[in-house]
């Protein structure tokens, strides 16, 4: 029992945040429930995103009734790559990407056909709530295509990586950059087995890196060193990230975004419930940055800017 | 969100509610401390003819059991014939006497009781100071008794072995032993005994009572009951030698020189004690009491419900528990499981299946189930009927497995009918999404996660004193109120955390 006392001390004093404290002091104190629907429907995201000013790769077509759904590629001119989003979708189930369309069907970036009669299905199944969050009834959209930058080429396996930054009332608080690897099947999903790589909020460089709760120093599948990639656009990312409060009014949030070759940062979606494992991949207890946020001065919090400002100065490494 | 002191408060009144009112309930209404302290329960009968030469005027006084610490006397009925009946308390002793005139045909009385004894924790008093000589003592065998050496310190082991016969040393004079026997002869031997144990200045009583094991005798154990100075013996008047009797397999009748059982002016044609094993339990004891209560709480109280919704709510009243002891495995331990309540669900359709069939079943239904989710993902289904396609498979499952039970004969199988179907359901979606997303290992772990708090769950509902208690004083809800209201605030790491962020500790 000592033992176990000693182990919760520890913690504490790692500033370690845990899953009934991120609940009660964060999430239920900061997030209102009517904010929600702003978060977890990708179409409301959207526009109050880009009403703020935070790109998002943009919506080419909503899609609300099954008899939508039949030839609607054609409706989008002279877009033919893009990827078919649930609006409501979580953890990115449902996504499909769309390279290229022909008499076959969708032609997948990976180079498989899809027959269009499954793509259509399998958009009638996002209405039908499939993936939705409580299964109710859902839109799907039609989002233009991302191309990743080719910063985390030699650090990724397919896929397209991620920057996650959790962001405490407008403060960007800890940030991580999630890699695909083969186990996880080219997507950035940590539980299947993506890497999760810490980046500095000053500097924007990744450090220590881990992959199903164990530190590791390379990519298992490219063998390249995970730690020392520098994020471009790393300001305007945080940036975005802060603004997020202001868009949502939400005090807790998980700020998903990436970088496309030719638009740069994009945001793809927010999280009002964000994992915990962004401490773990950067080492660094969220709990102890958060009440560093707290007790930030007033000025802080004024802008966006203000607070990215004070967030690079105050979270520099001590080295 | 409200104060923290606020909060406090609340908590604080749902514990001290329960606890009031079960203090009230103890105190004022005579209701147990601990309702399912055990104890057994055993139905004593007493069968006495007396009768007299010629009519006239007889007394038989019987001591007879009554409620004290470690003992409840229930149901007492007497039968008196043509005698009249009265009942007195006199010091430790309750008394029936029954009198009246008894001709040479005799009169026939009966006592029957029920009573459950139970082991009590505190040891037996000491007495308060020194007895005087029992009154049929007379001045020449008190002086008798008192030139009988019984020397220090050992006086008490030296008593038992007059007892046998046998005197220490220097033996008694010729003419004192002579008188002792004698003594014995006209007075008895336990009014020897104590007189003897008095002289050495110790307080020793006759007791008279019936070993609660099923028998038939024809008066009741005597026996002489000695305080050593730390506890009371029991001895043997014959021998001397020690009785072991543990408290909770006697009943005692009487307390003191010819008390138990006497019969004036009549003689005994037949007498007959029996002991009986009463097969009922704490729940027909607390049933019995609160019935024939007239008092508010009583009249409120479960036990006045019509006996077949009372199991209802013996079962009803420990789901709080189950869902509390689910909120801490979750929020303070930080196991997996599928859903919140299922588990809850899960351990009630055990108690109609028992646990390894139910498990068993349950296992089966989540393999075939999973499969059938699999296959069925790759036809594109959508969502309702898909969900609706599972549940009918489900149901055919149960059916299957009703048939074969009853082909086998293994009645668990035909109770899976109880299983929570709706919720297999939904729990073969989860495993499934589980799966599909966080892959098999997590998935496995939530399903035994779910099945080990199944197993938790359905232990606590099955705990008969626990449902007795509950079902005693339902107050106690309030209180598992206020320990849910503690968990929902606890902000702390849960276990699993501990291991989960072993990397940020110094020493791992």
């Amino acid at each position: 029992m000592i033992n176990l006392f000693q182990a919760a001390r520890e913690l504490r004093a790692a500033g370690v945040l845990g899953m009934n404290r991120r609940n009660a002091d964060y999430i239920m104190a900061y997030n209102p429930r009517s904010s929600f629907p702003l978060v977890d429907d990708k179409v409301m995201t959207d526009y109050v995103a880009t009403t703020h000013g935070v790109p998002m790769p943009p919506i080419l077509k909503v899609i609300e009734h099954n008899s939508e759904i039949e030839g609607f590629e054609t409706t989008l001119g002279a877009t033919r790559e893009f990827a078919i989003k649930p609006a409501r979708g979580a953890g990115g189930s449902g996504i499909v990407l769309v390279r290229d369309w022909n008499e076959a069907g969708f032609i997948k970036p990976s180079g498989d056909t899809i027959p269009r009669k499954e793509a259509y299905h399998h958009i009638s199944n996002i209405l039908s709530g499939i993936f939705s969050l409580a299964g109710q009834p859902d839109r799907a959209i039609i989002q233009s295509l991302v191309h990743p930058d080719p910063v985390f080429e030699a650090v990724s396996y397919r896929g397209v990586p991620d920057i996650r930054i959790v962001v405490y009332r407008g403060v960007p608080a800890m940030a991580m950059t999630r890699l695909p690897t083969r186990a996880s099947d080219g997507k950035a999903n940590l539980h299947r087995g993506a890497i999760g790589a810490g980046i500095s909020i000053s500097a924007g460089v990744t450090r220590n890196a881990v992959c199903r709760g164990e530190v590791v120093a390379e990519h298992p599948d490219t063998g390249n060193p995970v730690s020392g990639v520098k994020v471009p656009y790393w300001p305007e990312m945080l940036l975005a990230a802060a603004r997020s409060f202001d868009m949502t009014g939400m005090g807790y949030l998980g700020v998903d975004q990436v970088i496309d070759r030719d638009r740069g940062p994009v945001m793809l979606e927010l999280n009002a419930r964000p994992g915990l494992a962004i401490q773990v991949a950067n080492r660094i207890g969220l709990w102890g940055r958060l009440q560093q946020v707290e007790a930030a001065p007033p000025e802080a919090f004024v802008t966006a800017e203000a607070r990215v400002a004070w967030a690079r100065r105050t979270f520099a490494p001590a080295a | 969100m409200l104060k923290k002191n606020l909060t406090a408060w609340i908590v604080a009144a749902l514990f001290l509610f329960p606890v009031a009112l079960i203090a009230y309930r103890v105190l004022a209404l005579g209701y147990p401390l601990f309702p399912a302290a055990g104890g057994s329960s055993w139905r004593i009968s007493m069968e006495t003819r007396i009768s007299r030469p010629s009519l006239g005027q007889a007394v038989l006084t019987v001591g007879l059991p009554y409620q004290r610490p470690g003992l409840t006397v229930l149901e007492e009925f007497f039968s008196s014939g043509t005698l009249g009946l009265g009942l007195t308390r006199e010091g430790l002793n309750r008394f029936a006497i029954w009198s009246g005139e008894v001709g040479s045909e005799g009169e026939l009385v009966t006592y029957n009781a029920s009573v459950i004894v139970r082991r009590l924790k505190l040891r037996s008093t000491p007495p308060l100071r020194l007895m005087p000589y029992p009154p049929q003592i007379g001045e020449k065998e008190r002086a008798l008794l008192e030139r009988l050496p019984l020397p220090p310190p050992t006086r008490l082991d030296n008593a038992r072995a007059a007892i046998r016969g046998e005197w220490p040393s220097p033996a008694p004079a010729q003419e004192d032993l002579t008188a002792w026997r004698r003594f014995i002869l006209n007075q008895g031997r336990e009014l020897a005994i104590i007189g003897l144990l008095r002289a050495a200045r110790l307080n020793a009583r006759e007791v008279q009572g019936l070993r609660l094991t099923p028998s038939i005798r024809l008066r009741p154990l005597k026996f002489i009951e000695v305080w050593s100075g730390s506890e009371w013996l029991h001895l043997r008047p014959v021998s001397g030698e020690a009785l072991a009797i543990p408290q909770e397999q006697f009943l005692r009748l009487s307390t003191g020189i010819g008390k138990g059982f006497r019969v004036s002016e009549a003689r005994v044609d037949i007498s007959r004690w029996e002991v009986r094993r009463r097969l009922l339990g704490d729940w027909h004891l607390h049933y019995e009491r609160i019935r024939r209560s007239t008092r508010f709480l009583d009249k409120w109280s479960f036990f006045h419900m019509p006996r077949q919704f009372q199991e209802t709510f013996q079962i009803l009243l420990l789901v709080p528990i189950g869902a509390l002891m689910i909120s801490l495995l979750r929020n303070m331990v930080g196991f997996p499981t599928f859903g919140v309540f299922m588990p809850v669900l899960m351990a009630l359709a055990f108690r109609t299946t028992g646990l390894a069939y139910g498990l068993g079943v349950f296992a089966f239904i989540m393999g075939a189930g999973y499969f059938m989710r699999n296959f069925l993902d790759r036809m594109h289904l959508l969502l309702v009927p898909r969900l609706s396609l599972m549940l009918t498979a489900v149901i055919a499952l149960l059916s299957f497995v009703a048939l074969a039970g009853n082909q086998f004969g293994i009645r668990e199988f035909m109770a899976v009918g109880l299983l929570p179907f709706v919720i297999l359901v939904m729990v073969i979606e989860r495993f499934f999404v589980a799966i599909e997303e966080a892959g098999v290992r997590q998935g496995i772990q939530m399903a035994l996660g779910s099945a080990a708090v199944a197993i938790i769950a359905y232990s606590i509902l099955l705990w008969e004193q626990l449902q007795l208690t509950f079902f005693l004083y339902p107050e106690l809800t309030f209180a598992v109120g206020g320990a849910l209201l503690l968990i929902g605030r606890y902000t702390g790491y849960r276990l699993f955390e501990l291991v989960r962020f072993k990397a940020f500790r110094s020493q791992p």
